[in-house]
């Protein structure tokens, strides 16, 4: 064991420690402010391990491995689990302990008025998660991926529902589950299809392209429910009932991009694939304007950026699709720091009006200007202009898709770019400029906690684009930032669109409406789809299946029952319990045998 | 003495167990015509070896030693049947009926 993988293996255990603990140590959690400090100890552990994790390797150096064999099994272990130590692997790991230690720095302010029962327990879930993420980030097969994956969705679960008592937060959380365990069914049968085929849970292994494109297609399936891909990503918006700070690390951040990272680690398998690149291709980029779209429209604010974020994804899984694993990865980093740094900056505005709404909101630049100028900061680099790290990620998925499928998807995710602009001019106006509604009269700055997180979430929103070459040699990649066609047309689309949305919205009112988007919005289509196949598809069929089961199946058992029950029945009354009567029947069946015998 | 002699013997003997076993309703005698049954069945095997060949003395040995076990088992039944009907009539324990 070497010592990047020991720091990788500290980066991942920590906080289990801290989730075990605060598990089975209930006082500690009910106490509601220890378990928070535990929580935050164990994050800052495994940053910093991460972090020592990323330096201590040289950047050209291979992955560094500690596996043992899981499930012996007629000689051969049906898997390995272990710790996988790469580029892409050890700059996840800084990302998702990063994000995630801010995140939680945050909720110590943001979750102050929860009792401290719910404190401990919100703080033990985020423990779980921080652990079940890293386990996924540094697996060395996809079988301790697919773990991982489980687990992450398990977190997400419990914390949409963290306000349980609330129906449509509970709703919610079991929208998530099921949506995303639909899915996650396309990663079990992925497997499946891959080990018989190759007999291995290798992400390197050569099967035949007709098995490597059925397996891509499956796994493509469960990529398209974490990652919130059209149309399976009706859940993400849903997800915004959970508390605030957790849709910034888990729906915007991190556990979302678990489906890009999946690709880009199994990027050898994908690129065998070209058939399931293509889906991915054209996938993404509906994704990417659809979501656009309908963020147009949304007037909660977490539900814009819920939008924002399907639509990121969407231009990640479109690179992918390219053919491109590391402008995949380079836009999921960028994308980690200043969607998070959005999401905490809207927390920090909800935590001071009490309501998601934007019409509560309005003229909080001058109340708030420090969360004004972060969220300015992460709508910037969203929005993709020049300069913020945004752009240049953006710019490497466009360049990638130049040219691809007769410029289709470079056209679509460009229309995006100006959409994204826009949405997100419209909601930086309509929040901080214009006249405060009543609810926004009292607003206030918060605290450090919350404040100094924005801040440290902002320095990489700005410069984490400069990374890009660093990035790329470590990864394995080619990168080299150069001014052509593609990053002229993308700037000009997002300086366009934020003059447009300022031509529109500046006065900080909803001044333009989209009709036809709201009455589609209202409509939710794809809701309504997925209702329709579960109660109209899937229930009849179960309730058939039940029925076949019910009157079929069990009736032929209660047959069988009921026979041998009438035979005993009837049989019994050859046993009087006499042994003379025994003796009678032994002899006269040993004088039968006899005549048998005889005359046979 | 021929072969025929030693089996109308054995069968004779075999004859008056069975008579003796469907008759009495004393639980000793019919373990005494069960024992009468099986010495018919000694007889025949050793009758067979002395004017047939073959093993079936052997048998007889066998036989006895797993009789010894038979009526050590039965005579143990009957003292439990005694000690809870307080009889050794067989009828009296009807209950496997149940």
């Amino acid at each position: 064991m070497t010592n990047t993988v020991l720091h990788a293996t500290i980066a991942v255990i920590a906080p289990a420690i801290v989730a075990l603990l605060l598990v089975i140590v209930p006082t500690l959690r009910h106490r509601g402010v220890p378990a928070a400090w535990a929580c935050v100890c164990g994050s800052l552990v495994s940053l910093g391990a991460a972090l020592r994790v990323l330096f201590e390797r040289a950047p050209e150096a291979g992955a560094d491995r500690w596996t043992v064999s899981w499930l012996e099994a007629a000689g051969r272990p049906l898997a390995e689990v272990g710790i996988h130590v790469d580029g892409v692997s050890a700059t996840m790991l800084v990302v998702v302990t990063l994000v995630a230690t801010c995140v939680q720095v945050f909720s110590l302010a943001y979750m102050h008025d929860e009792s401290k029962r719910s404190y401990g327990r919100y703080f033990a879930l985020h423990a779980l998660f921080l652990f079940s993420m890293n386990v996924l980030v540094v697996a060395p097969n996809l079988l301790q991926l697919f773990m991982g994956w489980e687990l992450v969705g398990l977190a997400s679960y419990l914390l949409i529902g963290f306000y349980f008592a609330k129906p449509s937060a509970a709703r919610a959380a079991v929208k998530a589950f099921w949506m995303t365990k639909l899915a996650d069914m396309g990663f079990l049968f992925g497997l499946i299809v891959l080990v018989v085929n190759t007999g291995s849970f290798e992400w390197t292994s050569q099967p035949t392209t007709a098995v490597a494109t059925l397996a891509t297609v499956l796994l493509f399936v469960a990529v398209m429910g974490k990652s919130a891909q059209f149309p399976l990503h009706v859940w993400l918006p849903d997800a915004m009932e959970g508390p605030t700070p957790v849709s910034a690390l888990l729906h915007a951040a991190t556990m979302v991009a678990a489906g890009v990272f999946l690709i880009v680690r199994a990027d050898p398998l994908f690129a065998q694939a070209p058939a399931t690149q293509d889906l991915m291709l054209w996938v993404g980029s509906i994704t990417a304007v659809f979501a656009a779209f309908l963020a147009l429209v949304q007037t909660d604010v977490k539900k814009v950026l819920a939008y924002s974020t399907c639509s990121q994804l969407g231009y990640m899984v479109a690179a992918l699709g390219a053919g491109s694993a590391f402008a995949g990865f380079f836009h999921l980093g960028t994308h980690a720091f200043f969607k998070a740094l959005l999401f905490l900056a809207a927390g920090s505005v909800i935590h001071a009006v009490h309501s998601n709404d934007m019409k509560d909101m309005g003229g909080l630049a001058r109340k708030m200007p420090l969360t004004a100028v972060c969220f300015l900061v992460g709508a910037l680099s969203l929005a993709g202009v020049p300069g913020f790290a945004g752009f240049f990620s953006k710019d490497l998925v466009l360049t990638t898709l130049e040219g691809r499928a007769g410029w289709v998807p470079w056209a679509m995710l460009m229309a995006s770019a100006f959409l994204t602009a826009f949405y997100m001019g419209r909601v930086f106006f309509r929040v901080f400029l214009g006249r405060a509604s009543t609810a926004a009269e009292h607003a206030h700055e918060s605290g450090p906690a919350m404040s100094g997180t924005l801040i440290v979430l902002a320095v990489p929103s700005l410069l984490a684009g400069f990374l890009g070459g660093w990035l790329a040699h470590t990864a394995r990649a080619e990168y080299h930032a150069h001014w052509g066609l593609t990053p002229i047309v993308a700037s000009t689309a997002a300086v366009t669109g934020l003059v447009a949305a300022y031509l529109a919205f500046g006065r900080g009112r909803e001044s333009v409406r989209f009709g036809v988007l709201e009455s589609l919005d209202r409509a939710s289509v794809v809701d309504r789809a997925w209702a329709f196949a579960y109660r109209g598809v899937l229930l009849r069929v179960g309730a058939v299946l039940g029925w076949i089961d019910r009157y079929v199946v069990d009736g032929l058992m209660n047959g069988v029952g009921w026979v041998t029950l009438e035979t005993g029945g009837a049989v019994r009354r050859l046993q009087t319990g006499r042994v003379r009567d025994y003796a009678y029947v032994v002899v006269v069946g040993a004088i039968l045998l006899a005549l048998y015998g005889v005359w046979r | 003495m021929t072969l025929q002699h030693c089996i109308l013997l054995a069968s004779m003997l075999f004859c008056i167990g069975v008579y003796g076993l469907l008759t009495r309703r004393h639980a000793i005698a019919m373990l005494l015509c069960i024992e009468l049954m099986l010495n018919a069945a000694n007889i025949a095997f050793v009758a067979f070896a002395k004017f047939g060949g073959g093993p079936g003395q052997i048998f007889v040995l066998f036989a006895l030693a797993v009789t010894v076990a038979e009526v050590a088992v039965g005579l143990a039944l009957v003292m439990a049947l005694y000690r809870r009907h307080g009889d050794t009539a067989i009828d009296a324990a009807a209950e496997a009926k149940e």
